[in-house]
């Protein structure tokens, strides 16, 4: 499987876009690199999910862990542009308070 | 078209062994239920997400990592959407009365909490052909 395309934005932060569905097989590639990525040195990430089809509790999972390992480099994760169908699954699981939307990529990290 | 025409109950089925394209075949099959007749967004949404949660489970735990055989049947019949899920699997722990969300940093746990939120009915059996799960969901909004 090929990765999720990755770029590097202003201030040091990594955005990353999963395309399609986030259920199990996606969500198991999206952590590993979500993990990569902090390992890197980049702690700082958003999760551009514009092109996210749809997610389920495979998904979510995967966001939790690179949200944790972020956080313990004293960093963060933020998502943005979330489509209808991730909005509502956040909002089922309560983790909408975890993890608000951003409504861009670009200033997700401007606070 | 007629009253009988209109209660047309329509049926798409899938008989597979899983693997790595087992979750796509799945929505491709619940897909072709959704354009054989309208059913509300929100309501495709739900099973959608029911479906992907049980057939996950499914795959990760009923073979313990080798493939089961599944058959699955979509059902929208006039008030009701329903799926029926049998695989030959080995028997899997359920404990569908505790199917609460997990505390708010778990990375696992939320899939049958998910699945009770979106349908009205979710029953779980186990026989010795394997296990049996239906997911039931009124077909409007």
């Amino acid at each position: 499987m090929v990765n999720f395309t990755t770029r590097m934005i202003a201030s040091n932060v990594t955005v990353i876009q999963p395309k399609g569905r986030l259920n199990m097989a996606a969500a198991s590639m999206l952590r590993k690199q979500l993990q990569d990525i902090v390992e890197g040195g980049s702690s700082r990430i958003v999760v551009d999910l514009s092109a996210t089809d749809f997610i389920d509790s495979s998904g979510l999972g995967a966001l939790i862990s690179g949200l944790k390992i972020a956080r313990q480099e004293g960093g963060d994760l933020r998502i943005a542009a979330t489509p209808k169908q991730v909005g509502t699954v956040l909002e089922l699981t309560n983790l909408n308070r975890v993890l608000p939307t951003y409504e861009s990529v670009d200033t997700a990290f401007d606070d | 078209m007629n009253q009988s025409t209109q209660l047309l109950t329509i049926e798409r089925a899938l008989e597979t062994v899983t693997g790595p394209d087992t979750l796509a075949e799945m929505q491709q099959t619940l897909d072709a239920a959704w354009a054989a007749e309208e059913v509300p967004e929100y309501t495709r949404m739900c099973m959608d997400l029911a479906v992907s949660e049980i057939g996950s489970n499914i795959i990760e735990h009923s073979g313990n990592g080798q493939p089961v055989r599944l058959r699955m049947v979509v059902t929208v019949g006039p008030e009701t959407v329903s799926v029926v899920l049998n695989d030959d699997g080995q028997p899997v722990s359920v404990d569908l009365a505790s199917a609460a969300i997990p505390e708010e940093l778990s990375e696992r746990g939320r899939g049958l909490a998910i699945v009770h939120r979106v349908v009205d009915k979710v029953c779980y059996f186990r026989d010795r052909d394997g296990n049996h799960w239906t997911l039931m969901r009124r077909r409007s909004e």
